[in-house]
Order: structure tokens, then sequence, then C-alpha cells
């Protein structure tokens, strides 16, 4: 197992602190996702505004026991996220900053992009977003079919074509949308794009839980993109497109795990704050929901690690998100049992749990894409058999 | 003054549950076996189409009867739901009050549990249509085999559900199977929701009708001790 050291542990214990804002927030939140806006002063929201920008860039984030946390590994992230999603997930995943989008900035941008996108997201909190799904095309995001025309001699580039389920589309003031310069899988770039811009559009949807992800229906109509904000522009075809979303979202999995991690441990610890005495069958429910916590964070660790090590390497995350996705939804279940008839009616922080968990099955993939992709290591070796953890550096015992 | 419903009556409402949604079904089964009340669980939750909450006069909670403006009420919340909206309230119900009447709770409970296989059979349905639209290479995601598998899983809970249920009359199952047909449904409404991927995740649509469904449960059921 991965044993946390010293500087993980004071970063984990000082985003718990933080999380203490969040849950205070979290209901309100709920019903107003655009509460958000007066909060940009948390440290917490102030931290993600600027997470995973690297510190050659300028970030400078507030020190932490002596060091400072650029949330540009995605065991740091695991670790920053769990606390907060456990403190509230809506208020995370409200708060502006550079994200999704922003890992894949660091992964494929080149030198200007990079000064232009971190440049930005340093002068004040933005929110940002990663356009990937369609409404026609979900889990088989290699065949989307939002286009961009390539530039002629008297026009830009145009993007045209519709995005759906975008996290904080609506609101964002920039971001990057995938779309095709041609067919296969070759033909598919990343660009980025600012809001407010001719012909695009975004308007946020309304959803059952995770409503301050506000996440957006967005349509492109001849959005004119100049050649500075094709992501990538320096790198192979190859590298450009689905390789580029693939490492991202091996690079974001573990982080999701972590989410719906916390939500887990948000229902196990409100049992534990709510309900004062417990039977002696009650207890060994409740150890049990620990163990499965447990047993789940160890592997989410490790495969955030594994990732670090190689972000090719996202075979062991799409195992933790199965699992912590699955457990989201069983412990927030679980929890409601401990309350009696009309539970979730009478203790609306149980409802939320509840509602958001159910939303960890769908982002960065479902739970059968993660099964078909976790089959696909293991059968083509990319998994090692003998010793799947073998790539975490930090394995310990 | 006791309404019984007949064998009927739950098909009805089971039908109106799978074709006009949980508002229809909730006053096919409130007009059956409550009349003129308004059905409240166990703890004095409700769930209820806009026009029972209005228009009852009178509380029944989990077998006992007494007038509406015996007791403090609260609104908890409305939800929007394709085929009519349902409120959510809480009745505080005084224990001791007489009245009691195990035929009509019988019918009542016996009837949501047909009320909500009807959602989740519908919701297996909306699933099929939705999987069948949609392709991946050169196939619709219907025919995906973990896709089939989920949908036969589903499909296999709710024959064991209709299995149980049916030629049964109110008041022959005891309140632990009922529950347990309720888990049931849950469990099979859980994995369906997701082959709506985040379509199913939208307020006001077939996933929020599987989250009242849920909530039904909790409401009107009897927790085991
Ligand atoms: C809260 C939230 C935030 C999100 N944020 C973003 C975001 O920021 N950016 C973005 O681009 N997207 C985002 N999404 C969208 C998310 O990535 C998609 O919902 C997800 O990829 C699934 O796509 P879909 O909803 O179209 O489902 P579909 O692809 O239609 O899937 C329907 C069902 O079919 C199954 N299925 C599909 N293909 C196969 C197969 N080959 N084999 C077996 N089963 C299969 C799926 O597992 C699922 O159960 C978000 C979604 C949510 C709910």
């Amino acid at each position: 197992m991965i044993q946390l050291d010293d500087r993980l542990l004071a970063l984990r214990a000082q985003v718990r602190e933080w999380g203490a804002d969040f849950r205070a927030l979290g209901l309100a939140l709920d019903r107003d996702p655009e509460l958000i806006r007066e909060h940009f002063d948390l440290p917490a929201v102030r931290y993600l505004s600027t997470m995973g920008i690297p510190p050659e860039y300028g970030n400078v984030p507030i020190p932490i026991a002596g060091n400072r946390f650029y949330g540009t590994l995605a065991l740091e992230r695991a670790i920053i996220m769990e606390e907060l999603s456990c403190a509230d997930v809506g208020m995370l995943v409200a708060s502006p900053g550079p994200l999704l989008a922003g890992v894949l900035i660091d992964l494929l941008a080149d030198e200007q992009q990079k000064d232009w996108f971190y440049g930005r997201m340093l002068e004040s909190p933005l929110w940002t977003f990663f356009a990937l799904t369609e409404p026609d095309r979900g889990s088989d995001a290699g065949a989307l079919s939002t286009t961009v025309v390539p530039a002629t001699a008297d026009r830009p580039a145009l993007l045209s074509g519709a995005k759906r389920y975008v996290g904080n589309a609506a609101r964002a003031q920039l971001g990057v949308v995938f779309a095709r310069t041609s067919p296969g899988p070759l033909g598919i770039n990343a660009v980025l794009v600012e809001n407010p811009s001719t012909g695009f559009h975004a308007e946020a949807l309304e959803t059952i839980g995770l409503r301050g992800a506000r996440i957006s229906a967005i349509t492109m109509d001849e959005v004119e993109i100049p050649p500075e904000r094709f992501l990538g522009r320096h790198l192979s075809p190859s590298r450009r497109g689905m390789w580029a979303f693939v490492q991202t979202f091996n690079l974001l999995r573990p982080g999701v795990a972590a989410i719906a991690l916390g939500i887990a441990r948000a229902a196990h610890e409100y049992v534990i704050t709510h309900r004062t005495s417990l039977r002696r069958d009650e207890c060994d429910r409740l150890d049990l929901l620990a163990r499965r916590i447990d047993g789940a964070r160890r592997l989410v660790h490790l495969a955030a690690a594994a990732v670090d090590a190689r972000t090719g390497d996202g075979y062991l995350a799409s195992a933790a998100k199965v699992r912590a996705a699955q457990l989201a939804h069983d412990a927030t279940q679980e929890a409601c049992t401990f309350f009696g008839a009309g539970a979730r009616l009478e203790h609306p922080v149980l409802d939320k749990l509840v509602r958001d968990a159910r939303g960890m099955e769908f982002i960065e993939g479902t739970s059968n894409m993660q099964k078909l992709n976790l089959f696909q290591g293991l059968f083509t070796g990319k998994l090692d058999r003998e010793d799947p953890f073998r790539t975490a550096p930090l394995a310990a015992v | 003054m006791t309404t019984i419903a007949r064998t009927d009556q739950w098909s009805r409402c089971h039908r109106a549950a799978r074709t006009e949604g949980v508002a229809a079904a909730l006053t096919e089964l409130a007009t059956a076996v409550l009349p003129g009340l308004l059905p409240c669980g166990p703890a004095g939750h409700a769930i209820v189409p806009t026009a029972i909450a209005a228009g009852a006069a009178r509380v029944w909670a989990d077998g006992v009867t007494v007038d509406r403006g015996s007791a403090a009420e609260k609104a908890l919340g409305v939800i929007e739901l394709p085929g009519g909206d349902v409120e959510l309230l809480r009745h505080q119900v005084r224990p001791g009050a007489n009245g009691f009447s195990p035929a009509e709770r019988a019918g009542w409970t016996l009837g949501l549990v047909w009320l909500r296989l009807g959602l989740s059979e519908e919701l297996r349905e909306t699933a099929m249509r939705y999987l069948n639209g949609r392709r991946t290479g050169n196939s619709t995601l219907l025919q995906q085999q973990m896709v089939k598998s989920t949908v036969a899983d589903g499909l296999i809970e709710h024959l064991e559900v209709r299995a149980v249920l049916t030629g049964i009359g109110p008041g022959e199952l005891p309140d632990t199977v009922l529950n347990h047909l309720h888990t049931q449904l849950t469990y099979a409404d859980r994995a369906l929701v997701k082959l709506l991927g985040a379509s199913g995740y939208l307020a006001g649509g077939p996933g929020q009708v599987a989250r009242v469904s849920e909530l039904l449960a909790e409401a009107y059921c009897r927790p085991e001790v």
C-alpha cells in the first residue's frame, strides 16, 4: 500500500480543514449553483482556481506546512479531491479553475499557449470547460463529429457542431473543444475557445445531482479559431487528438475516483455524526462500509501513483473509478437505512449525497467503458499480471 | 367504510405507471384505496400528485386516519416529472390516534409495489429505445453484450417481482417480503438508469422518475428493526 509521506499528510490535513467552508455552503449551493460567485475568497476555492498550474508559469499557491502543492500530480489531486468532495462535492465542481482543461494544456500545449492559458488563470479566477461528449456520441468519443474546417487564404478555421453535458461551460470564460479536421482517429484536434465568441452558445442543463457542475449543452456555428488556438500544433497528429484525451483522462481518472470516494466517506461520516447510539448489527454494517472505503482509497492512491509514473498507465485508474463510483452509490444508499422511514426526505444532506453519487457513474466514462478498458489492459499485458502495481513508486509496505 | 381495491385496480395502477407516469399511477392507487385521503408513510411523509395534495381533507398515516387540520404539515418540495409533478409533504400524526385500518394499509402497500414495478418496466423500455438509437462502430449500443446483460438482469428482477405479486391479494405478503420486492426494484432501477448515460441524470426525465420511485419506497415502507 501507499504510505502518504509527511508532506502529503500535511496537505490532507490542510484541505480537510478548508473543507469546513464547503460543508457549510453545500446545500445552499445545491439550490443555487451560482452562489459560488460569492465565495471566491475561500481558501479552497482560491487554491482550486490555480490548481494544476506549474510553478514555472508563476503559480505561487499558499504554502502548506512549508511546502507548495501545485496540484500537478494525480496523487496530490486525489488527496485534495477526496477531502473536498467529502466536505461538499457541489462546491468542488462549481469552483473555477483550470481543472480538466488544465491537465490537457499541461500535456499538449506549446509554450506560448501555456503562457496565455495559465496567465489568464492566474490573473483572476476563471471557469474553464473541457468539451468532448456530443449529443449522439458519449462513450464512443473517438467517433465525435464536431468539425473544425481548416483555414484558407481568405478565412480562419471554423468550428461547428454540438457538445452536451459539459461541466461549467455555460459560465466558463474559456475551454477546450475536441473537433475533427478529417475522418479517422488522427483527424481529431483540441482547440481553445473563448466564451463569449461569435457562433458559440452554451446553456446549463438542470440535473438531479452535482448541480454545482452546471453541465451544459453547447452549440457552435462557425466559431472562428485562430491558428494559435490549435493545441499541440507543434506535435505530430498522432499526439494531438485521441492520444491526448486518453492521456488526459488517465491523469484525471484517479481524481474522479477520489471524488466518488469522498462522497462515500461523507455518507459514512454522516451516520457516525448523526446517529449517536448504534446497535451491534449497525456497528458491524458501518465497520464494513469503513473497510470498503479504506480498500477503495488504497486502490485510488496506487492508481494515481501509477499514472504519475507513466501517463499511459490508466488501467488501475479504471478499476479505481468503477470501484469508487459503485461505493458512492452503495454507501449513500446504505447511510439512509440508519435513519428510518423517509430518511432522504428528512435529511437533505443525505438526499443530496444520494443524488450526487449517481452522477459519478457518468463523469469521465461509464463503468462499462472502464471495465472494457481494464480488460484490455489485462488482455494486452499492459497491466502486469504478476505485479499490477509495479509502476507505483511509493509502494512501501 | 373501508374501500378494498380489486385485482384489476392493481393492473390499472401498474398500467398507468407504465404509460402515464408517477402522478397518474399514484392517483389511480389513491383513488382506489384511499379516496379523499392524503396518504402518508409511517414517519408521516407523503409523495402525491398536486391534486391530491390540494384536495385531501383527511390524512392517512400508514393506516391511521385523522383530520388534516389537526396536525402540523410541512411542504418539503415539488419534483417535476413527465406526466405531472409530485409534491413532497410531511405530516405529524399524533401517536395513539385511532381509526387504524389494516385493510387500507394492505391495499396501499401492495399497490405501491405494482406501481413501482410499472415504473421500472417502463424505465427498461425507455433505456432500450435510447440504446437502440445510439451507435458505436457498426452496431447500436443495445447490441453490446454488456448492455444486453444489464437489460436482462433488470428483466429478471422484474419477472421475479411480478411472479411473487401474481395472484396475490392485499395483506397476503408480510412487510418483509414487500420490502424485499422494493429492494429488488431499486436495484433494477439503479442498473437500468445507468444505461441512459448522462441523459438519465437530467431533472424532469426518466432518471428523475427512478429517483422518485426510490423515494416512494422510502416514504411508505416500514423499515425492519
Ligand atoms: C456531472 C457530469 C459531468 C460531465 N462533465 C463532462 C465534461 O466536462 N465534458 C464532457 O465532454 N463530458 C462530460 N460529461 C459527459 C460524460 O462524459 C458522458 O455522460 C459519458 O461519457 C457517457 O456518455 P453518454 O452519456 O452519451 O452515454 P452513452 O454513451 O449513451 O452510454 C449509454 C450506456 O451505454 C453503455 N455503453 C456505451 N458504449 C458501450 C459499449 N461499447 N459497451 C458496453 N456498454 C456501452 C454505457 O456504459 C452507458 O451505460 C459529464 C457528465 C456528467 C453526468
